[in-house]
């Protein structure tokens, strides 16, 4: 990915990976991300709220929701925030997720223009 | 992992990171990318009639807005603001802004490709940006 940019940036953007990585949130992060892919009841779990979600989604879309479908996602919701693993993972997430805010604000400030929303594909 | 475990790792403190992020900033503001996109934005606001263009058209969208999202524009309205955003988009120092801006973004979507895949996270929608920018 980065053999197009010049030596200079490649180098700069490699440090400022790397430095992001070490920071304590993304520590965090990093190590909720490992222990959710290893916890197999955890990543059931995601799998089955991913599929409810996708389904109650698909209904809304339809103009009918099936109660039944609301009611299971209800139940796999609360199955999954009583799980420690995906509790731990969606905190470290969150303040993965806020540092980067926060670094990003300082890059898009040093440069002029927010580097997230030139970093963005456009799709629609 | 808990805090401990983490701390005895030592953590980079926030403002080392910020550092990295500026180092990396300021090696982006660099790129040959990033200084024709400033100099001609710089002209673009500096250009009186790329300026009021752009205002007769941002008002004319502003003024149906509530049509346009209905899709309920008459044929005469769509032609009219065809017609503005042509004398927009046709001005030559529009037509430099949006491709020094597409070139700037096609650089910074490498860099944020590359972040996305090292931190596991996609960078610019954890920012808070919507597909639609």
């Amino acid at each position: 990915m980065l053999t197009t940019l010049s030596p200079q940036l490649r180098e700069a953007t490699q440090s400022f990976i790397d430095n992001l990585l070490a920071s304590e949130a993304f520590m965090h992060y990093q190590e909720a991300r490992k222990l959710m892919s290893e916890d197999e009841e955890a990543h059931t779990l995601m799998e089955r709220l991913n599929n409810a979600q996708a389904t109650v989604r698909q209904q809304q879309s339809t103009g009918g929701v099936g109660q039944a479908e609301v009611d299971s996602l209800r139940l796999i919701q609360q199955r999954a925030l009583r799980n420690p693993v995906i509790l731990d993972y969606a905190q470290a997430r969150q303040e993965a997720v806020e540092f980067l805010r926060e670094i990003n604000g300082e890059i898009s400030q040093l440069l002029g223009i927010d580097f997230a929303s030139f970093a963005n594909h456009a799709t629609c | 992992m808990d805090n401990k475990a983490i701390n005895d790792i030592e953590a980079a403190s926030p403002s080392v990171v910020k550092q990295a992020a500026r180092n990396f900033a300021s090696t982006l503001a660099e790129t040959p990318e990033f200084k024709s996109f400033e100099q001609v934005a710089e002209r673009f606001r500096q250009d009186q009639a790329a300026q009021q263009a752009m205002e007769a058209y941002k008002e004319k969208q502003m003024t149906w807005r509530a049509l346009m999202i209905l899709n309920a524009l008459s044929p005469e309205q769509r032609t009219e603001l065809e017609i503005l955003k042509s004398a927009f988009v046709n001005q030559p120092v529009v037509e430099e802004y949006f491709k020094a801006r597409t070139e700037l973004a096609a650089l910074c979507q490498t860099l944020g490709d590359a972040l996305s895949e090292s931190i596991g996270l996609n960078y610019a929608a954890a920012c808070g940006v919507s597909c639609c920018g």
